[in-house]
């Protein structure tokens, strides 16, 4: 009888857990010292003590995403508020002839009421619904919107977090993907966002935690930059105010 | 074995086809140039470059002088996680364990993204052999996988082909004829791709940093297939260096600062991406079963030992290829190993046990120190070259011409005020060899580069444009030496007076 794929796991995990020990002990060896088993102290953590209390203001962060977006050769709009997103979206959708959109199941982006306003679109939300294929459902979809998580200004980059709601895939496999930015969770450092990772801990973090600063690229054929190369070609990102 | 590797084998022919590829050479010249002049504005608009370079290798000389610690720590964390760790000695050890879970899965097709770990262990050939189709899915990867051929740099894989072969080729996967045009071409591959994506069975990838608090591992990429290949197929499989962790999230700010801006000029790559564990299980989609293959293949050695520790610290940016007025002239191929440039001349045979065929690919370098400044976690690479090739002279693998030009070196460092620079080291280099009457090297497979200086396989004329060319370069380029580096050299120099009889 050959193996079953769960005793193969179960095999290599053995294996491994035993050579776990010789492997660290061999490091320890080669370093001419006994096994640190102990958290060392770390002399330097993190940026640089100069870097940590510099911060924008709100205009001047609104300003400078906007301009790093840019530059990357995403789109960045800041807009007065959620009913405003909505017109933007909506305009889009017609100008472009959206057929499919799909969209995380975030209480901002069910408040926009895009069904409405489109009822010629099919409009999916992310897995609401059970026995659904969601990730060819996000690959067809020729628009994906997601609320993010954070955005940082300094690099022009909108952060999204996996869960049930959050789909991976509706950043990344639509043709063209809107990021909603709450003007609260707009930070100036990505120092301000990633030790947050830290404080949830090892058991409270998702899957999957996504920076984006822009649309998919590649320089590869002769240096000549191209866009959309397997994610997202045109990117919308929306920072609103909120109300 | 790589097919490329297969067709000039001895570096000496690589290094002649490198120089004699007109459309290499100013390939890489324009790509190296436009990522080092990016990367120059880069640093320079960040500010305090040097502040952040040095976080950077504090980070990751703590890092290592801990390994065991970390290592143990991300193991422990990534299981916690749901993740398989393994661990691998050696480059067949983690090809083993990769087959054995691609196989197990009956799997049909891999997607690949970028990982040079995977490129040291040649998996995608392991892969074919047992009938299990590996696919690269980085463009440039792409490309060069679908001409047979291996990474000519570490950032810009196919820097070598022009649109035109690579229309060629991508015609042929079409069975049609496509347009030498960058859009038409590269979307083509993003449809033929993402059929590919959808219908693997397993996604594999490198890992350019590990989280050892929380057993994370984080990709930086700009295309966007290395979160294909973590989101849609069902299983993933990630080949990690056993040196590539940090400590946590708050220490990853240092790296992203650093390795982007390093390797493209970029503020972040646009997709950095941290993943922690297979999916959760009302996540709707995300890999069902992960895992992480930890691998040594040779890095191990570098442990303990003072010289070439910091090698560990390396976050393969590239920028020090950018940086090398030898690479830019010679392209990576002639390298001949997975790793070229500087990085590639001091990696290569530290990873290798033979030493002695390896190491006099530490002569394809001119000791500028220009790959020192560009490091961003400052290794010093040029030491490290220069004890190569002392230990190579050591070993006895010395010869009359060697010998000469390790004393010449001697003489002219030592005396002079401002270390010399990398141009008149070169001169000097030719001059010796040409009163020995240009004899060849006959040991070590780089025994090219000194002949390519000695010039005996290149018509003169050619030799001489090319070596003013690089002339003009170098000494546009070469930064005044950095009084550290300068130190190092000196204090080297004391040494090798003081101690042993081949200087
Ligand atoms: S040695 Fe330094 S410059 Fe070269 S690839 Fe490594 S980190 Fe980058």
């Amino acid at each position: 009888m050959a193996e079953t794929h769960q005793e193969l796991l179960q095999r290599l995990e053995a294996a491994s857990k035993t050579r776990q020990q010789a492997f660290m002990d061999e490091i320890a060896g080669k370093l001419n010292r006994p096994r640190v088993l102990s958290k060392p102290v770390q002399p330097f953590r993190g940026a640089p003590e100069f870097w940590l209390d510099f911060n924008w203001t709100l205009e001047e962060k609104i300003e400078q995403f906007i301009n790093n977006y840019k530059a990357a050769g995403g789109h960045a709009f800041h807009l007065s508020g959620l009913d405003e997103v909505r017109s933007f979206i909506v305009s889009k959708a017609n100008e472009m002839s959206a057929a499919y959109i799909v969209r995380q199941d975030q209480e901002e982006l069910a408040s926009l009421a895009l069904e409405e306003a489109l009822p010629e679109a099919s409009i999916r939300v992310w897995n609401s619904e059970e026995d659904v294929n969601w990730k060819a459902k996000a690959a067809e979809a020729d628009f994906g919107i997601v609320r993010a998580d954070y955005a940082a200004a300094y690099t022009g980059s909108v952060t999204v977090l996996s869960d049930k709601t959050k789909g991976r895939s509706v950043s990344l496999l639509p043709t063209v993907l809107f990021v909603l930015i709450p003007e609260s969770r707009l930070k100036t450092r990505l120092g301000e966002i990633l030790p947050d990772f830290d404080t949830m801990g090892r058991e409270n973090l998702p899957a999957g935690i996504h920076f984006i600063s822009g649309p998919s690229r590649s320089a590869d054929i002769e240096n000549d930059l191209t866009i959309g190369v397997h994610g997202p070609g045109v990117v919308y990102a929306l920072i609103y105010k909120e109300s | 074995m790589s097919a490329a590797r297969g067709q000039a084998s001895s570096v000496k022919e690589r290094a002649d086809l490198a120089l004699n590829d007109e459309f290499l050479r100013k390939a890489v010249k324009f790509t190296t140039e436009r990522l080092r002049s990016g990367k120059i504005q880069a640093a320079e608009q960040h500010g305090n470059w040097d502040d952040w370079r040095e976080r950077g290798r504090q980070i990751r000389l703590h890092t290592i002088a801990h390994l065991d610690y970390y290592l143990n720590e991300f193991t422990n964390n990534a299981r916690a996680n749901g993740v398989h760790v393994h661990f691998a000695q050696t480059g067949a050890e983690a090809v083993q364990i990769s087959l054995q879970i691609a196989q197990s899965k009956s799997a049909k097709s891999v997607v690949k993204s970028k990982s040079m770990v995977s490129e040291e262990l040649h998996l995608n050939h392991a892969l074919e052999g047992v009938g299990i189709e590996a696919i690269e899915t980085d463009l440039g990867e792409y490309i060069i996988q679908l001409a047979g051929e291996t990474p000519s740099h570490i950032i810009i894989p196919a820097i070598h082909k022009n649109r035109y072969q690579i229309a060629d080729l991508l015609s042929k996967e079409a069975g049609e004829e496509l347009a030498p045009d960058t859009t038409i071409l590269a979307g083509f591959v993003r449809k033929k791709l993402r059929e590919k994506f959808l219908e693997a069975d397993i996604g594999m990838t490198g890992c350019n940093f590990a989280i050892a608090e929380t057993g994370s591992m984080v990709l930086f990429e700009n295309e966007g297939n290395a979160r294909m290949v973590t989101t849609v197929p069902k299983t993933q499989i990630t080949l990690m260096g056993m040196e590539r962790i940090i400590p946590s999230w708050t220490d990853l700010e240092v790296m992203a600062t650093l390795l982007p801006r390093s390797a493209t000029g970029q503020k972040l790559t646009v997709y950095m991406s941290g993943i922690t564990g297979p999916k959760r299980s009302a996540d709707a989609d995300g890999p069902e079963e992960m895992h992480i293959i930890i691998v040594d293949n040779g890095r191990s050695n570098q442990l303990g030992n003072p010289e070439f520790q910091e090698l560990l610290n390396c976050i393969r940016c590239g920028a020090c290829l950018n940086a090398c007025p030898v690479y830019r002239h010679i392209g990576g191929h002639a390298y001949g190993g997975t790793y070229s440039g500087p990085i590639g001349a001091v990696l290569t045979p530290s990873l290798q046990s033979n030493v002695g065929e390896w190491d006099d690919i530490a002569n394809a370098s001119s000791l500028c120190g220009a790959c020192y400044e560009a490091c961003p976690v400052k290794i010093p690479l040029h030491d490290m070259l220069v004890f190569l090739r002392r230990r190579k002279v050591e070993a006895g693998y010395d010869n009359k011409m060697e010998t000469i030009g390790m004393k010449g070196f001697a003489a002219v460092a030592g005396k002079s005020k401002r270390l010399i620079t990398a141009i008149k080291l070169g001169q000097l280099g030719t001059k010796l060899v040409a009163r020995d009457g240009g004899i060849r090297l006959k040991i070590g497979p780089l025994k090219g580069w000194n002949t390519y200086r000695v010039l005996p396989s290149l018509p003169s004329k050619s030799f001489r444009d090319q070596w003013d060319k690089l002339q003009q370069e170098v000494k546009q380029d070469t930064p005044a030496m950095d009084p550290a580096m300068k130190a190092r050299m000196e204090a080297f120099q004391q040494k090798r007076q003081g101690g042993n009889g081949h200087g």
